[in-house]
């Protein structure tokens, strides 16, 4: 299996969310290799799954006031909060056939990537169905799929440095106010690579570098700059675009 | 009138179902949540397809109306089942 590998780069919310599907669109058409990219989100934003009301989970009119950007994935799912610094999110864009045809068992294929990457810090995750991994109970990182024309989509998020404050001031969870209480449930939910180990974001990224390339035959590229310039136009034609982001 | 229902099902993802009704029929059904679903497109036309079903409401018949979806479609539903959502939208009009 040859894979294009595209090292971590910092792009806003509607970018990522654009050179996603270039790049789903390029590889059904065969103009590019299988690829596995890592990337942060700047600035911080949210990203809400493609069925969700954006309104029903996100605290808008908060994250208008402190600048984070709101996008809508194509993929289901739920909410997400990327912050610049606290996570990492991967895709991995490729022939459904590299995976099961069971969806849960092809999310547990690439979800095993992640588990073996914290492995190598010492941090024992499980994978839990149907697309998160979890240490000690709690999630540390959640996928989402699709698949279209034969091609697999699979992006998610490893939490390095998770702000359980600020994730519940911005994420509505299944009630809609905001209150200690909150803060605390989704410190009982949600856990982050820092509060099991040492490493640093540089190091859980080598990491995950190293567990998603093995086995792999890979090329280190970086974008073309045809996919970058069709990114930016779908980034300002869809993703960018309250018709898209708040259609539910 | 509008009515809601919402719910996280058991091993699976959370639903929120609100349709508009009229005195005999659903006027509108809207279906969000975090499951997942492809091609996506197939969420308006399972919408459209429950659309305009009589009241008293049949499940049965809705959850057929879903899987005749899904199958046109070629779609697959993961996190909940066709049946689940014919029964929140039972649950709406109770």
């Amino acid at each position: 299996m040859k894979y294009r590998f595209i090292r971590v780069k910092e792009f806003d919310a509607f970018m990522n969310m654009a050179l996603d599907e270039v790049i789903l669109e390029r590889v059904i058409q065969e103009k590019a290799l299988p690829t596995i990219r890592f990337f942060t989100w700047k600035p911080s934003s949210v990203s809400i799954g493609n069925f969700q009301g954006a309104e029903q989970e996100v605290n808008v009119d908060v994250c208008r006031k402190e600048g984070i950007s709101i996008v809508r994935r194509i993929t289901g799912g739920g909410s997400v909060y990327h912050d610049n610094k606290g996570e990492i999110t991967y895709s991995v864009i490729a022939p459904e056939e590299f995976f099961s045809k069971d969806i849960v068992k092809s999310y547990e294929e690439i979800c095993t990537w992640i588990i073996r990457g914290l492995e190598k810090l010492g941090v024992k995750a499980v994978f839990k169905p149907i697309n998160d991994v979890h240490v000690q109970g709690r999630k540390i990182s959640g996928s989402a799929q699709t698949r279209r024309k034969g091609v697999l989509l699979q992006h998610g998020t490893i939490l390095y440095d998770a702000d359980n404050e600020r994730i519940a001031l911005l994420l509505k969870g299944r009630t809609d106010k905001y209150n200690e209480k909150l803060t605390r449930s989704v410190k009982k939910r949600i856990t982050c690579v820092k509060e099991h180990c040492n490493a640093t974001k540089e190091e859980l990224i080598s990491a995950l570098e190293e567990s998603f390339s093995k086995g792999k035959e890979i090329v280190i590229s970086d974008y073309e700059e045809e996919e970058l310039r069709e990114a930016q136009t779908l980034a300002s034609e869809k993703y960018s675009k309250n018709e898209w982001n708040y259609k539910r | 009138m509008i009515l809601e229902h919402k719910k996280k099902i058991e091993g699976g993802k959370f639903a929120r179902i609100r349709i508009v009704v009229s005195d005999d029929s659903l006027e509108s059904v809207r279906i969000t949540g975090d499951f997942f679903l492809y091609p996506e497109g197939a969420l308006e036309k399972i919408e459209g397809s429950l659309k305009g079903s009589r009241i008293p409401f049949n499940e049965d018949e809705a959850e057929k109306r879903i899987l005749g979806v899904l199958k046109e479609e070629d779609a697959e539903l993961v996190g909940i089942t066709p049946k689940d959502l014919a029964e929140m939208i039972g649950e709406c009009l109770k």
